[in-house]
């Protein structure tokens, strides 16, 4: 039980971090996804297929991003994940939701500490 | 949430699909991180291996997003039942069977179901139907649902636990003319209130009001059913007018399309106002008549009344009404009698209980004897498949030995049972439709279709759907943990002989249950058996039945009867013809009398079963006259009153002494009648009758009744009774044409049905046990050719094998022969009530149901058998 809640916990994280990384940049495929949160977490983010695309899907299946076969600009063929209005509602929610937790989270433990 | 939702809906879906593209997406992916590791100056031979390091496997991801797009249990489920469909088809002869016992199986259940669903569980489509209660009235174990109308007023205007009260009366079938020729209805009266109080309102026109109570009105309301088949749904129904006997209606409304009325099975086509009832029956009215109990009475409580408050409030007006009936009885019987009425309240929300009464016990115990074939359905189907997971032994050890759990190998095997059980279960439903259609055939019994509504409903479609997977889980269940057990287990034979003693304990109970079934239809049978062989004071054969529709002849009474029977002697092949006021009775009238010579007791009942016939009548019957004669032309009106008895009446009132020339006085009448003849006794209406003391008068010494029905004995048909009619009047037609044989064997439906149908199951359950234990031998005897062969290669005779094979089917059947009996034991005595000359432990059925399975079985077991004393030893041990 306590695996399944701490795996919870990291998908809602990772759904989120997609969701942000997709509405900021455009349409991405998959793999431009993974390169900017690599580049954003100054490389210590490495996501693998196997972590990002069960997430890309899950979102997916909840509406808060639509995919689409694209070219690359190498003339490539390739799956474009773009933002939905649904998601862009759950991210401000998400987003808020962090930074509320996070702030708590601050409060808590700075205190804890100073004593 | 709503996302949550679009997610698991999707991931359903998955299941189903293929995901598209994925593959090529993931290999994209991989060649970007290729190109990025080159980007950073990795040497090319290293190139895909980084990208690997960074991106992981393309199988494994695959995988992963897979899981996210499918549910995995269901997914799991799917491919088991498409492997379990595969193996399914690669043996039919085994499906065929399986799935067409389980259809037979739950099918004869949801028949059943289906019909007491119909009959004693569906509510009526009227406004909150579980505030309807029925009266009842009590009279020590005579139960009766009818009353006098000035006692329905009396309850309408006393009772305060009621919103309303409404009286009903089924009238039957009557003759309206809408055009020129006249066409058969199934009237009845309602009180004005009726719809109100059931809260149905018309779809077309209006129903009847409260005013229909206090101002009679010639109108009527007819039913959806009868707008559809009578008048193709003509908007232009109302204000119609039609004739019915000597007055003419005028249609005002149409009731919608789900209202059958109030009683289940009636389905009447026309409603008319209860004040109208002297027109609509065609006779004088009976509204004012205190001693009438002809109207069933239905109440609705007032919201928030409890049953219990509203049946005491009844109780207390009742019982101030039988004190004061029982205050005018000088007999101290019948002021007991009228003190011991008790007036109930009982449930009405599913319809007034006519049916249920009739048929709630036959169809419980069919419920219980369908149900037990299903079980020795099921357990032949254990059997099987325990047969079936020893063939594919190899294959669960395989899959067992690559990892599969054993839960996993449980679900796959269930998994293949479960087809079985929908594909039993949907053939089901179409059986059942069938079945249950030609069981109401049976029980409307020629007569009148009972009106049932037997489509169908989500309780039985529910309750097939239960059955058939609670079936599924009795019959894959137990062979699939046996078979999960043999990857595990690597001594093979001890597995083998768990199997073993579960297929001995399938075959025991099996016969067990298949002997309760026979027991019961041995009973049933001998009960049916013995009901024909009665000694019945009548020759059943070439009697015919009819009654006359005058309502718009010319002539009528008396006079109309004797130019009937005076035709109907004179034609060719009728050796006689008579009439009775009740043609098969005595029944529904008796009346106190007082005996010349006898001396009631204070207490002692005085009342005997009256009868009034024309002359010939015992001679119609072909009952002997024992002593005396009976009525001939000469009792007329003017003639010396006259009566003949039957012989019960001759034993309970002269003992040995001859009855002929004493008198009888019957209360309320002056003259007193000369005894000129006793009878044989007859068991009339029905066979199933007790003989009491009866009387028969002749009906021209009394006056006219006003109905009556024909009895006419010889060659003689409903053609020639309708020719007779019609050359005395064209407008005289028959109604209620039977033969004597026809309705006699109406008077004993229960009594067929159940011994017809618990007959087909007997015989269904012994073939399933049959067919059962042939397949366990058999393949017991396979299993074992090794052993065998090496047995006789040691010495063993033939006969020996025979012997051995025989000895260890005998054991589980004479398990289940004992247990049987002791289930039969304690089962039986549910049906006593409905045996008829044989008791619920009859040892004679008891014997022969027992000998009849034992050899059944035991020629089952010799079949495998002799093929085991067949086998070479030099061949099967070379097999090997």
């Amino acid at each position: 039980m306590a695996n399944r809640a701490k795996a919870d916990v990291l998908q809602g994280t990772l759904d989120l971090m997609i969701l942000q990384t997709v509405a900021t940049m455009g349409p991405l495929h998959g793999y431009a996804v993974a390169e900017r949160l690599e580049q954003v977490s100054g490389g210590s983010l490495q996501l693998n297929m196997g972590t990002l695309y069960p997430g890309l899907v899950r979102l997916e299946q909840r509406g808060f991003i639509r995919a689409e076969w694209d070219r690359t600009e190498n003339n490539r063929r390739a799956r474009y994940y773009s933002i939905t209005a649904a998601g862009r509602r759950q991210l401000s929610a998400e987003k808020a939701e962090w930074t509320r937790m996070a702030s708590i989270m601050h409060a808590v433990l700075q205190k804890e500490e100073a004593k | 949430m709503r996302a949550r939702l679009r997610e698991w809906w999707l991931r359903f879906l998955g299941t189903f699909t293929r995901p598209d593209g994925m593959e090529d997406e993931l290999r994209f992916h991989l060649e970007m991180a290729e190109q990025e590791a080159l980007r950073r100056g990795a040497p090319p031979g290293e190139l895909a291996r980084q990208a690997r390091l960074r991106a992981g496997g393309v199988t494994q991801a695959a995988e992963a997003v897979r899981e996210q797009r499918s549910i995995g249990w269901l997914g799991d489920f799917l491919r088991d039942s498409r492997h379990g469909a595969r193996l399914l088809a690669k043996s039919p002869l085994f499906t065929t069977a399986a799935i067409l016992s389980l259809a037979l199986g739950i099918g004869a259940n949801t028949a059943i179901f289906s019909l007491i669903d119909a009959v004693m569980l569906r509510m009526m489509p009227v406004h909150e139907p579980e505030r309807l209660v029925q009266f009842v009235k009590y009279r020590e174990t005579d139960r009766r649902g009818s009353f006098s109308y000035p006692l329905y007023r009396r309850f309408r205007s006393e009772l305060h636990s009621f919103d309303g009260l409404l009286a009903r009366f089924p009238v039957g079938r009557r003759e309206a003319s809408f055009g020129v020729e006249p066409e058969i209805v199934n009237a009845e009266l309602v009180s004005g209130n009726y719809y109100s109080v059931l809260g149905v309102s018309a779809i077309a026109g209006r129903t009847f009001d409260e005013d229909a109570d206090r101002n009679p009105s010639p109108v009527a309301v007819i039913s959806y059913a009868f707008w559809k088949r009578r008048f193709g749904m003509d908007p232009g129904v109302v204000g119609r007018a039609f004739r019915l006997n000597r007055t003419v209606f005028t249609i005002v409304g149409v009731t919608p399309p789900e209202f059958f009325g109030v009683a289940v099975g009636e389905s009447p086509d026309v409603a008319f106002p209860l004040t109208m009832d002297g027109e609509v029956r065609g006779s004088q009215s009976m509204l004012h008549c205190v001693g009438c109990g002809w109207l069933q009475v239905i109440g609705r409580l007032r919201a928030g009344q409890s049953l219990t408050g509203a049946q005491a409030e009844v109780s207390t007006l009742f019982s101030g009404i039988v004190q004061a009936q029982a205050q005018r009885e000088e007999n101290g019987l019948y002021r007991q009698e009228a003190l011991s009425q008790r007036m109930r309240l009982e449930p009405a929300g599913n319809g007034l209980d006519t049916l249920r009464v009739r048929f709630s016990e036959p169809l419980r115990i069919l419920m219980g004897i369908v149900a037990l074939v299903l079980l020795i359905a099921c357990a032949n189907l254990a059997n099987l498949l325990l047969g079936r997971a020893a063939a594919r032994r190899r294959e669960i050890g395989v899959r067992m030995a690559i990892g599969a759990g054993r839960g996993r190998v449980i679900r796959q095997l269930l998994a293949e049972g479960l087809l079985l059980a929908v594909a039993g279960g949907v053939m089901s439903l179409l059986l059942a439709c069938w079945s249950a259609n030609a069981l109401v055939t049976v029980m409307s019994n020629g007569g009148a279709r009972i009106a049932l509504n037997i489509r169908p409903d989500l309780r039985v479609l529910s309750f097939a759907a239960a059955i058939s997977i609670g079936a599924c889980l009795l019959f894959s269940l137990a062979p699939a943990i046996q078979a999960s057990r043999v990857g595990i287990q690597p001594v093979l034979a001890e597995a083998r002989g768990a199997r073993w003693r579960l297929g001995r304990g399938l075959i025991a109970a099996q016969v067990a249950i298949s002997l309760v079934l026979l027991i019961g239809a041995g009973l049933f049978g001998r009960t049916l058996l013995r009901l024909y062989s009665l000694e019945t004071g009548f020759d059943r054969s070439n009697v015919l039945l009819f009654s006359v529709n005058s309502d718009h002849a010319s002539l009528r009474g008396s006079e109309l009867r004797a130019r009937i029977l005076q035709d109907l002697r004179s034609i060719p092949g009728i050796a006689s013809a008579s009439y009775g006021m009740s043609p098969i009775g005595p029944s529904g009238w008796d009346g106190s009398i007082t005996v010349e010579g006898y001396t009631f007791g204070p207490n002692e009942d005085d009342r005997v079963l009256l009868n009034a016939v024309e002359p010939d009548y015992f001679k119609t019957l072909r009952t002997p006259v024992v002593l005396g004669r009976e009525f001939g032309p000469r009792d007329t009106g003017s003639g010396p009153k006259v009566a003949v008895v039957n012989e019960a009446f001759a034993r309970r009132y002269f003992r040995d002494r001859s009855p002929l020339g004493k008198w009888v006085n019957m209360t309320g009448e002056t003259d007193r009648r000369e005894i000129v003849g006793v009878v044989k006794d007859v068991r009339l209406p029905s066979i199933r009758q007790q003989v009491q003391p009866a009387m028969y008068i002749a009906l021209a010494q009394r006056g006219d009744p006003g109905w009556g029905g024909y009895i006419v004995r010889g060659t003689v048909n409903r053609a020639m009774v309708d020719g007779a009619l019609k050359r005395i009047d064209p407008k005289l037609r028959s109604d209620d044409v039977s033969t004597l044989e026809e309705h006699l064997s109406r008077g004993i439906l229960k009594e067929r049905v159940m011994g017809t149908l618990s007959g087909l199951f007997g015989a269904l359950s012994l073939l399933l046990v049959s067919v059962g234990i042939y397949g366990v031998m058999a393949f017991q005897v396979a299993r074992r050719q090794k052993e065998i062969g090496i047995r006789m290669a040691l010495g063993a005779r033939p006969h020996q094998v025979i012997g051995m094979v025989l000895v260890e089917t005998a054991a589980p059947v004479a398990i289940g022969v004992i247990t049987g009996v002791a289930g039969a034991l304690a089962l039986t005595r549910v049906a006593e009530k409905m045996l008829f000359g044989v008791k619920p432990t009859d040892p004679l059925t008891f014997a022969a149901a027992g000998t009849l399975l034992v050899t059944l079985a035991l020629t089952a077991a010799y079949l495998p058998s002799r093929a085991a004393g067949r086998l070479s030893p030099v061949e099967t041990l070379r097999c090997e």
